[in-house]
């Protein structure tokens, strides 16, 4: 094992890898921006390294000074967490040459599945299902051809596209001939290209990913999967696991596929396989991403198995000591990302300070924060505050779980969306787990609730004004106590709670 | 004493008062009997009517922020005076601000454009994200004081637009 591990991130994971260091008796090295000198991850760690500036390019993303900051301290590996440089081949490989070990696959396994077009390939040759349609640009003719071979709904999309600019949905044969000439005169105007591909449609899809973990000794075993179809602005906010819509065969089948994309990378570490799913359980290959996923808790909660901590085990040359079938999964977990921002902005990033915080407890729930009360929100970095995980024995019971546990998170200072996800855990739709990544743009009173009593919140307003005022009525002022009063002649001490 | 404050653009009036040892407020010609502590700094257990409320409260000058129900609701606490003046602003000259320490990624609207309430007029970016500027009232676009490619401070007036309605007489 490891003596000394760097981590060369910051917020709530940064947290998180500490103290799975701690845990495995390793001791931790952060380092921090100009903005984080007063974060957690700095407070918590044994040493403590500045690299840059404020900005993720002046620091976090800043490869030589974390680097530096690894000699200097002696640290045997780096964790890089995920975001920043986790998926970065470039800093993988300076680690390497530095003779510092990177906590993670290999760099080559991060540039093959960093590429989409060569993951694609990958996945392919893998026999693993993709999303039916042309391989790259094709002509008129060609692209009827396809058209009719893949079926309707299909989706017509610029090569050069984004943006939604030159993508036409075609419901029937009918359409597709003016569909394909507008989505061509389209993707001309805009981006000055006109070749487009075809690809069919998946509709009200799901997010659902497979986490791996392997060790570099060939073995790769799949921890089951999650679901992220709540998301915002392709971003996830809830995820569960497991799936509460797949059946055992799907989830054994996506298992194996999965493990086969790792394999043909020879990936060792931590890796998620994301797939869209349709409503029928068809489910095609997505993208991979080679680090530790933000959802990691939800598997680690019905599994029983600590990623983190085994991503350095395997790094250190450990060999995982389970086969497949060790693997059991037990109950439902749930995790809810708070954010700091404000969901009537359409989701609006919201910085500022924690002026108060108070956060849920109770058997089964786990709070992977790195806020605390006083603590600065920057505009610098993601506005996750924090992940709020449960677990339950069943999903409605868990879903009970995180509605009563989010009554308990109170924060000011900043807006959040914590109202909103009581809102979701309470919505039936949500309950029933009809979901899919088009679930919040169809929900929008989850968003802007009807109008309610506000008669509580403008009752506490007065009241804090009256207190504010120190004209606040004699008999709410608790009565001073003997030991005060005794304290207060004595002049000796001062009570913390005075 | 009686409070009065801002919230959502509509104007509440609030008055808490003893009466033979029992706190009492009125709100909206309603009276009720209130019990509320203190719980810590900004923290607030408050028992309205039987049902026990724990708020957070967090008070800076003016502004009060609170937190109920999983929301926060901004709040504004006014004086008479300003609240003639504040509802001649709301209706009639309305500043589009930075929230936050952004860059401008698009100017959507040009002087002279009408807008319509809620109407997006300003791109801005931070956080990774790009959030866009909504107009409060519909009217029309007087000044255009951002520029694409700029850097704002929180509170940077980018845009000010003038409501096509007469201010109400209030």
């Amino acid at each position: 094992m490891f003596k000394k591990i760097l981590i060369a991130n910051r917020g709530e994971i940064a947290v998180r890898i500490i103290r799975a260091c701690r845990e495995l008796g390793v001791s931790t090295v952060a380092v921090y921006s100009d903005a984080d000198r007063r974060s957690l991850h700095v407070a918590l760690a044994d040493e403590a390294y500045h690299i840059g500036g404020s900005a993720p390019g002046e620091s976090y993303l800043k490869k030589e000074n974390i680097i530096d900051a690894a000699l200097k301290s002696g640290a045997e590996a780096i964790h890089p967490g995920f975001g920043f440089l986790s998926e970065n081949e470039a800093f993988a490989e300076m680690c390497e040459k530095a003779g510092i070990v990177f906590i993670g696959p290999s760099p080559e396994a991060i540039r093959l599945m960093g590429d989409k077009i060569t993951a694609r390939k990958i996945a392919f040759d893998a026999k693993v299902p993709l999303v039916p349609g042309s391989e790259g640009a094709v002509s008129d003719v060609e692209a009827s051809v396809v058209a009719n071979g893949i079926g309707y709904p299909l989706m017509i999309k610029a090569s050069a596209g984004g943006g939604g600019k030159g993508m036409r949905l075609v419901r029937s044969k009918d359409d597709f001939e003016s569909a394909l000439r507008m989505a061509r005169s389209e993707a001309r105007s805009a981006f000055g290209d006109d070749s487009v591909y075809v690809e069919r449609f998946v509709e009200q899809p799901r997010h659902i990913e497979i986490q791996l973990i392997a060790d570099s000794y060939g073995n790769t075993l799949h921890l089951f999967e999650r679901e992220c179809s709540i998301q915002r602005r392709h971003q996830k906010v809830i995820e569960e696991a497991p799936s509460g819509f797949i059946s055992a065969k799907t989830r054994k089948k996506m298992g194996e596929v999965a493990i086969k994309i790792a394999k043909a990378v020879k990936y060792s570490g931590a890796g998620t396989i994301e797939f869209i799913m349709d409503q029928k359980q068809n489910f095609y290959f997505l993208e991979m991403n080679t680090r530790v996923q933000v959802e990691h808790p939800v598997t680690e909660m019905i599994t029983g198995f600590d990623i983190v901590k085994w991503m350095i085990r395997i790094a250190a040359g450990e060999k995982l000591p389970f086969k497949q079938g060790d693997i059991e999964m037990n109950g439902h977990a749930v995790e809810c990302r708070v954010y700091a921002e404000n969901p009537a902005t359409n989701f609006m990033p919201s910085p500022g300070t924690i002026e108060y915080l108070s956060t849920p407890s109770g058997p089964g729930i786990r709070d992977d924060s790195a806020i605390y009360n006083g603590c600065e929100i920057t505009s610098f970095y993601d506005p996750m505050l924090s992940k709020l995980i449960v677990w339950a024995d069943t999903r409605e019971a868990a879903i009970d779980k995180m509605a009563s546990a989010l009554r308990e998170y109170i924060v000011l200072g900043v807006k959040t969306n914590i109202g909103f996800l009581r809102r979701v855990m309470a919505d039936e739709e949500f309950r029933k787990c009809k979901i899919d990544t088009g679930y919040i743009e169809r929900h929008p009173e989850l968003i802007n609730p009807e109008a309610r009593d506000m008669k509580p919140a403008l009752i506490a307003a007065a009241i804090a004004m009256e207190n504010s005022t120190g004209s606040g009525p004699q008999s709410q002022t608790a009565a001073a106590s003997n030991w005060k009063l005794f304290a207060r002649r004595s002049g000796v001490t001062r009570s913390p709670l005075a | 004493m009686t409070y009065t404050f801002k919230l959502n653009e509509q104007i509440y009036k609030i008055t808490l008062e003893e009466n033979e040892g029992q706190i009492e407020v009125e709100i909206d010609g309603e009276k009720l009997p209130v019990d509320y502590r203190k719980i810590e700094d900004n923290l607030y257990s408050i028992i309205l009517g039987g049902q026990s409320l724990t708020i957070g409260v967090f008070k800076k000058g003016k502004k009060i922020q609170v937190f109920f129900d999983g929301d926060l609701y901004d709040l504004e606490s006014i004086s008479e005076r300003e609240q003639k003046k504040s509802s001649l602003a709301a209706s009639g000259v309305q500043e589009i601000k930075a929230p936050m320490p952004s860059r401008v990624v698009k100017v959507l609207k040009s002087e002279g454009d009408e807008v319509s309430r809620d109407e997006g007029v300003v791109v801005i970016e931070a956080m990774k994200m790009e959030s866009e500027l909504k107009s409060p009232i519909a009217g029309k676009v007087r000044n255009v004081m951002a520029k694409e490619g700029d850097a704002i401070e929180a509170g940077t007036v980018l845009m000010v637009v003038v409501s096509d309605t007469p201010p109400a007489s209030e």
